[in-house]
């Protein structure tokens, strides 16, 4: 019986879709078997980010309305075999799914694969309903912006009330040299407000937006944020991973510094 | 007196409803003063027609037929049997001659395509802008762009697969030729040809050409 998860964080724009892209990959490389959902009907993207896009022909609103069957719909990632996509419907508007359908479509695809992770729209309207109906474990991602944190407040507060049995945090895109210059809000910051569990750190880094336009999530690669959606993968199939040294504080030179600290 | 010719109107036709006594050319004359009378009111619909209450043969139809064309401004597009189900039939067999007229004309569309904007044409068309990736055409002809394609086309949406698609600048997402479908590379080429291409169905398969003499030549209107 597979696990349903949702990525969501209330503002637009913070990496939902990265988030869902590279983790979604990064558990079938983990050997996992799993389906992505982009559940944002009108301004679909994960495709694009997943380079998915050409293979489209039947899509979430047509599942739902039963113009297909689920395995037409779904579509085959490019380099992982046991990882699917259901893309989202261009043409219709969120009003197209009802969160009782997302839940009997979430429900089937659970007895078939290990995880399915639902890509959610920003905002808290009816899309947001409809992202979280089926699932039991929320990822909230977050950058270490006030106005982000605002929002991913609000949204932990909703997901309390729903039946999520996990709610973990995500801080993605932070920048270690202005958080030591204690110009951005640290990991540790957003978490003490948030008091909701740490899953991962993602470091700002324009790995990303090459892997984004190339359509290849880089979840794995010899990159700063690849490790840190790796990581983020061991962690929620449950291996414990320590937290990545972003601040290079056991690095080679930061060691090197320190003894000549310790020489002064 | 009772009147020798009565007109009917149904949604998609006319019944005329002809007296089986007066002598036929009699009633011809009748016939050209009746649509004479209504030619305003009847305006310029493209109609089946229907007899009933007379039996005529094929040389009468049409001559009647030419008769009502000449006096009234309608274009007749066919004839249709009295029968019970005759509304049925004249919808069935105006949509038929249509839908053969349509898949042979063009319309067109004048702007740039979004993405998530969908036209549907049961004619060809021809888009003045262009298709930008997510936006979709569908046509139960041809395909044209004056412009980029980089969404979606399908052409011959009613299962025709001598429709083809063509575009100044053809770097579809996917394109549907008839129940034929191919989807762009995943691989982009570098470098960007500068050319109208033209993708075409032959043997189970789509290909794109670039628009020359012969690949013009081998294109079926039918």
């Amino acid at each position: 019986m597979g696990e349903v998860i949702v990525v969501t964080s209330g503002k637009g724009g913070v990496g939902k879709t990265t988030t869902t892209a590279n983790i979604g990959t990064g558990l079938a490389k983990l050997g996992k078997s799993v389906v992505l959902i982009d559940t944002d009907i009108g301004l679909r993207n994960l495709d694009v980010v997943m380079g998915l896009e050409n293979r489209i022909v039947y899509n979430l609103v047509d599942v739902i309305e039963g113009t297909c069957r689920i395995k037409q719909a779904l579509i085959k990632d490019k380099r992982n075999p046991n990882l699917y996509l259901l893309p989202s419907a261009q043409t219709k508007d969120k009003t197209a799914v009802s969160p009782d359908q997302m839940k009997k479509l979430a429900d089937e695809l659970k007895e078939e694969f290990d995880y399915i992770i639902m890509d959610c729209p920003a905002g808290i309207e009816q899309g947001f309903k409809n992202a979280i109906a089926g699932a039991t474990r929320a990822l909230v991602v977050t950058t270490p912006e006030m106005s982000a944190v605002r929002d991913a407040d609000r949204i932990i507060g909703l997901l309390e009330a729903s039946d999520m049995t996990k709610t973990e945090l995500i801080v993605n895109r932070l920048r270690p040299d202005m958080v030591k210059k204690a110009e951005m809000l640290s990991s540790d910051d957003v978490v003490d407000v948030l008091r909701i569990d740490l899953i991962g750190v993602v470091p700002d880094d324009e790995n990303i937006v090459i892997s984004t336009n190339k359509g290849e999530p880089l979840v794995g690669s010899d990159t700063m944020a690849g490790k840190a959606y790796m990581n983020i993968s061991r962690r929620i199939i449950g291996e414990d991973v320590p937290m990545l040294d972003l601040y290079g504080k056991n690095g080679v030179f930061s060691k090197l510094f320190s003894k000549f600290k310790k020489k002064d | 007196m009772k009147n020798p010719v009565n007109i009917k109107g149904t949604k998609s036709g006319i019944i005329v409803a002809l007296d089986d006594k007066m002598p036929y050319d009699e009633l011809k004359e009748a016939i050209k003063d009746k649509f004479t009378a209504s030619s305003s009111f009847l305006g310029q619909a493209q109609v089946a027609i229907a007899f009933e209450g007379r039996k005529l043969d094929d040389e009468q139809k049409y001559e009647i037929v030419s008769i009502i064309s000449e006096s009234s401004e309608l274009n007749i597009v066919c004839i249709t049997e009295d029968d019970p189900l005759i509304e049925k039939k004249m919808s069935q067999a105006i949509n038929d001659t249509l839908h053969e007229r349509d898949s042979k004309n063009g319309r067109f569309y004048k702007g740039t395509l979004r993405n998530g904007q969908v036209i549907d044409f049961e004619t060809s068309v021809i888009v003045l802008g262009d298709v930008n990736a997510g936006a979709q055409v569908v046509s139960k002809g041809s395909i044209i762009v004056l412009g980029s394609l980089n969404g979606n086309a399908f052409a011959g949406a009613g299962g025709n697969n001598h429709a083809f698609v063509a575009a100044l600048d053809l770097n579809p997402t996917q394109i549907r030729i008839g129940d034929m479908i191919a989807r762009s590379p995943d691989k982009k080429s570098g470098k960007k040809k500068n050319e109208p291409q033209i993708a075409f169905c032959e043997d189970g398969n789509i290909y794109i050409e670039a628009i020359s003499r012969e690949s013009l030549s081998d294109i079926q209107l039918d």
